[in-house]
């Protein structure tokens, strides 16, 4: 490991940028002539479209323009697509119901856009949205994704019948319901996954901008994947070809997932930029428009069941989820409680049979889609919760129990699609339980009641699958695009690099952690290395960044790219040095005829390969090298996770008393980030667990925790000193042996910490968010139950 | 949501039946209304601006009676509209009860909100309601104390200044006493003035405390607690404007 190479805890070097206030947003990012756009939403969760009328807004000061839904319709622009195609067991493709970009006739949530008022500045345009006047006929809205298929429910969308838009299954249901038949003892448990507002510190927004000269498209906006956006954009939303649509997303303040998608706002600022003759518009979400419009994560409710013989093995799981996708299909979200979600049921363990089956409903309700873990997290959910409990029916220690289930030997076929290709998850809980002093929780548990308090100890043995994908086996499970990532390794004349990759860093750190493989590589110094991404008119096309795939896939592209760029710059150095190729070795930036003390500096190499003067017979001149990376499996992160808390039995307060996290990401290129990562990931989780709720109103759908009043974010003394730590097998899948680090920390903790608060109360009856009044109502119910 | 209260008013049953019935004095007294009228017997159109928190709108509200029972019941419903605000609708039960030569009114609100106003107000509407009704209930009272139904009643002037001045201790007898005469503005308007800084102050200080609240505690109580303040709140906000007609 070198000072800035693999492993390193090198800084971040974007932070001077950061840090200094000199990021560039999209909301820094003016243009001439700029226009502001405000949207116009509904305020009722379903309602028929009687009229609108924009006469009044029109005519108030600075007003450029009112667009509504029908001006779209007018445009035969196309709908918002999702770009995942799931069947149903009984074969039918998922009913999709058609979501415009401006609604025309119904809204079907709270805070559906209807309109755009366009004005020179933002007071303006908001001032003459207050002016438009949308005539509502309320209908019955339907919020419970546990009611949306009941009869009598409201229909939302004319497509899908009884609000489903499919019932979807996994595994053998034959064979798994005889491993039941067969069971000694079976654990079942219900659990809803609470529904949660990803709140990026960035609020999304969008500059639209067209050149009627150029017939030319710009869109600025804050997106995890801007070549998707401009493919979804041009082929199916039919802004504009191509070639004719630029996508810029620059510094990108967070995304979580929620800055994958294509939403309504910028395909309007794009439109609308055309409609009113050519001047850019800019909208920028304020944070209520953040929490009614961003897709929001999880909202599942869930039965399973899990088969354990009479030495405690298990024998099979049945699981049945009712997912809410919300009132629109988000870009991917008919694969989140399928492919992201039924496929890691198995988690950790040797589990002969697993059947699920997962209705996906459409309700009242802003769009779900993808959140930081993406259906890993409900995942881990079912199996960490099933595994706590069984364990306590059948009076086992936890941990015992898990690893009595543990997979050991690799590869591992699981019954529901997933191929485990390394692992040691007996290290990883080993490492885990040693860190937290697992033996030592009676006698802490003894001292606590000593002083009035009650102590509960909880695991989570979690599993994800990253490094999305490989693109074949993910277009036979239906999606609309291959999972490949790009990247084009520039050398400049002078040595210094390029890197153009089509992932995107929005707070990951790729400014930092690719360059440092291009000094692990080539011994150049990180400071003469650029990370350039978020451009489509300068990046290859590219997926993006999303389900922790952009070391694994990404940078696994780069290196490929490097290995061509080393392979032509060694036949330059050899000719150079009239030696064999075979010869050269590349260390510290220097090429040198191994045994010898002949050497050349990495600039002189490529200074002359773009002199061009003295090169290899038939050799083109240049040092720029593109690769394609497809993987061939996905990369499968595990860990294990030990929360210890203590409850105050008077007011249901929880602390966190003590977080261990004990990770197996593979290699690991910057620790530094990685701690990083797992300590923000686990922030969520816990938030998860413990504070956030995203609370609709029953019947009305009015989304009443719409602000950070009344939507809690976790802070810094809401939580321990996290105690992370790695464990390493390398992950044979891909060059560099990573797994990625970004979601895990989201996916593992929420369980843990339920089953320590469970551990605690005795008592199995507690959803999310564990507030103090539902802990405290817990331990009432379970004393009470306890006395009679 | 349901929701309930009562409020002793220093007047006969009739007096206050003919001012909840009476355009200007409603107009008076409904914080921020900016114009009412009467559009049928049964029906009054209002314009009102309301402050919920950080939600500053102009609501446009229409409202029906129905149920009507001179001068012992009525129920009103309506509807409000604020733009982007959002809106707010419902009906009230109203009843007026004798009780020893004073009126005690008694409503029963269910209520709904939507919009911003759900969206920011819910744990704001508290305080805002609060200082709505007391602006309302203060400014009804005072410019029913010291009226006489019209045609005359059983309740003598004697009989309804003392009780008047009983019910609101604030109110100095001496101002409470002439009440027969036409009404002297100034001293109504100093005292309306002075009841609404120390309201506004508490409601300041509550605001300021349901912040702090805020701050801590955002999120962790479940839903129940804070919306169900906010809506309980919000609909005597609905009650006024509603009462109002």
């Amino acid at each position: 490991m070198g000072a800035e190479g693999f492993g390193a805890r090198l800084m971040r070097k974007e932070d001077r940028r950061f840090v200094t206030g000199r990021g560039r947003y999209t909301d820094d990012i003016g243009l001439k002539d700029m226009t502001h756009g405000v949207f116009v939403r509904s305020p009722h969760a379903h309602a028929k479209i009687r009229s609108i009328d924009t006469s009044e807004a029109e005519k108030m000061p600075g007003v450029v323009g009112v667009l509504t839904g029908h001006d779209l319709a007018a445009d035969k622009l196309g709908g918002l697509i999702c770009g995942w195609m799931i069947h149903s067991k009984d074969g039918s493709p998922m009913k999709a119901g058609a979501h415009p970009a401006l609604a025309a006739d119904t809204v079907r949530y709270v805070g559906d856009a209807v309109a755009i008022v366009i004005a020179e500045t933002r007071d303006q345009a908001r001032d003459a949205a207050e002016a438009v006047a949308v005539d509502y006929e309320e209908l019955p809205a339907v919020i419970d994704p546990a009611k949306a298929m009941d009869s009598g429910a409201p229909q939302i969308h004319p497509e899908a019948e009884s609000n489903l838009i499919y019932d979807w299954t996994i595994g053998d249901e034959e064979a798994t319901n005889a491993q039941f038949s067969n069971a000694a003892h079976v654990t079942s448990i219900d659990l809803i996954n609470n529904r949660l507002v990803p709140n990026a510190m960035e609020p999304r927004a969008a500059i639209g901008s067209y050149d009627p000269a150029e017939e030319h498209f710009t869109l600025y906006n804050t997106s995890q994947n801007p070549h998707v956006a401009r493919l979804v954009l041009s082929a199916f939303v039919g802004v504009a070809p191509e070639h004719k649509l630029r996508v810029i997303a620059p510094d990108v303040g967070g995304g979580f997932g929620s800055k994958i998608f294509i939403y309504p706002e910028e395909t309007t600022c794009l439109w609308a930029s055309k409609k009113i003759g050519g001047r850019p518009v800019k909208w920028v979400a304020d944070r209520t428009e953040a929490f009614l419009t961003d897709a929001h994560g999880r909202d599942h409710v869930t039965k399973a069941e899990l088969a354990l013989d009479a030495e405690h093995r298990i024998l099979g799981l049945r699981v049945r989820t009712i997912a809410n996708l919300g009132a629109y299909m988000s870009t991917f979200s008919s694969s989140v409680p399928t492919y992201l979600y039924a496929t890691l049921l198995s988690g950790q363990y040797a589990i002969p049979q697993i059947f699920a089956e997962v209705l996906a409903v459409y309700t009242n309700t802003t769009p779900v889609d993808a959140y930081r873990g993406a259906g890993r997290p409900e995942a881990t959910f079912v199996v960490e919760r099933l595994m706590e409990t069984a364990a306590r029916e059948v009076g086992l220690d936890p941990a015992e129990f898990r690893r009595k289930n543990f997979v050991r030997s690799f590869p591992h076929q699981t019954p529901v699609i997933m191929a485990y290709d390394a692992g040691d998850y007996e290290a990883s809980l080993s490492a885990a339980l040693e860190a937290a002093d697992y033996a030592g929780f009676p006698a802490r548990k003894a001292e606590a009641e000593s002083r009035g308090k009650k102590r509960g100890i909880g695991l989570s043995c979690y599993i994800e699958a990253c490094g999305i994908a490989p693109s074949q086996a993910v277009g036979s499970l239906g999606a609309g695009v291959g999972l490949w990532e790009s990247a084009e390794v520039r050398v400049n004349p002078v040595g210094t690099i390029e890197v153009l990759t089509g992932t995107h860093s929005h707070g990951q750190s790729h400014e930092t952690t690719f360059a440092q493989i291009i000094n692990d590589r080539f011994g150049v110094p990180t400071d003469t290395v650029s990370i350039v991404h978020g451009d489509t008119d300068k990046v290859q096309f590219g997926m993006g960044t999303y389900g922790s795939r952009s070391a694994a896939v990404g940078l696994s592209a780069v290196y490929k790219a490097l290995d061509k760029v080393e392979a032509k710059a060694k036949k330059i150095a050899a000719h150079l040095m009239e030696a064999s190729e075979d010869d050269i070795v590349l260390e510290n930036g220097t090429f040198q005829v191994a045994g010898t003390d002949k050497t050349l500096g990495f600039h002189e190499v490529a200074l002359a390969a773009y002199t061009a003067h003295n090169l290899p017979e038939g050799m083109e001149p240049g040092l720029k090298e593109t690769s394609f990376y497809d993987p061939t499996n996905f990369t499968f992160p595990a860990g294990s996770y030990v929360c210890e808390v203590e409850i105050d039995p008077d007011t249901g307060k929880t602390t966190i008393v003590q977080f261990v996290a004990a990770d197996d990401f593979g290699r690991i290129i910057n620790p530094m980030i990685v701690e990083g990562q797992v300590h923000g990931g686990l922030a969520q989780g816990i938030g998860q667990a413990l504070l956030e709720g995203c609370v609709y109103e029953a019947d009305t759908g009015q989304l009443i925790t719409a602000s950070f009043q009344d939507y809690c974010m976790p802070r810094a003394d809401d939580l321990p000193s996290f105690k992370v730590m790695t464990t390493e097998t390398v992950c044979p899948g891909n060059p560099l042996g990573v797994k990625g680090c970004g979601e895990a920390g989201a996916i593992g903790s929420p369980p843990a910490l339920i089953n320590a608060l469970t551990d605690a109360l005795g008592t199995n009856e507690l959803s999310m968010p564990a507030s103090p009044e539902k802990v405290w109502r817990a331990l009432r119910s379970a004393s009470s139950a306890a006395a009679a | 949501m349901e929701m309930t209260g009562e409020y002793r008013i220093p007047a006969s049953r009739e007096t206050v039946w003919e001012a909840l019935n009476d355009p200007e004095i409603l107009k008076a007294c409904i914080p921020g209304c900016q114009s009412l009228e009467k559009t049928a017997d049964d029906a009054m159109s209002a314009v009102v601006q309301a402050k919920v928190g950080p939600v500053k709108a102009t609501f446009n509200g229409n409202v029906t009676l129905q149920n009507l029972n001179p001068p012992t019941s009525y129920t009103i419903a309506g509807e409000g509209k604020g733009g982007v605000a959002g809106f707010a609708k419902g009906s009230a039960d109203v009843n007026l009860a004798e009780h020893e030569g004073e009126t005690l009114l008694s409503y029963t609100v269910s209520a709904q909100v939507g919009g911003k106003l759900a969206q920011l107000g819910s744990r704001l509407i508290d305080s805002t309601a609060k200082k709505y009704a007391e602006e309302f209930f203060s400014c009804l009272s005072e410019k029913v104390a010291g009226k006489q139904p019209e045609g005359g009643s059983a309740a003598g002037a004697d009989a309804a200044a003392p009780k008047a001045a009983a019910a609101a201790p604030e109110t100095k007898p001496a101002e409470a006493a002439p009440a027969e005469a036409e009404p002297e503005q100034k001293p109504e308007s100093e005292h309306h003035e002075s009841t609404f800084s120390e309201i506004e102050h508490e409601v300041e200080e509550r605001f300021h405390e349901a912040e702090e609240r805020l701050e801590t505690e955002a999120g962790r109580g479940t839903l129940g607690g804070p919306w169900m303040w906010g809506l309980i709140a919000f609909a005597i906000v609905i009650v006024l404007l509603l009462i109002f007609n």
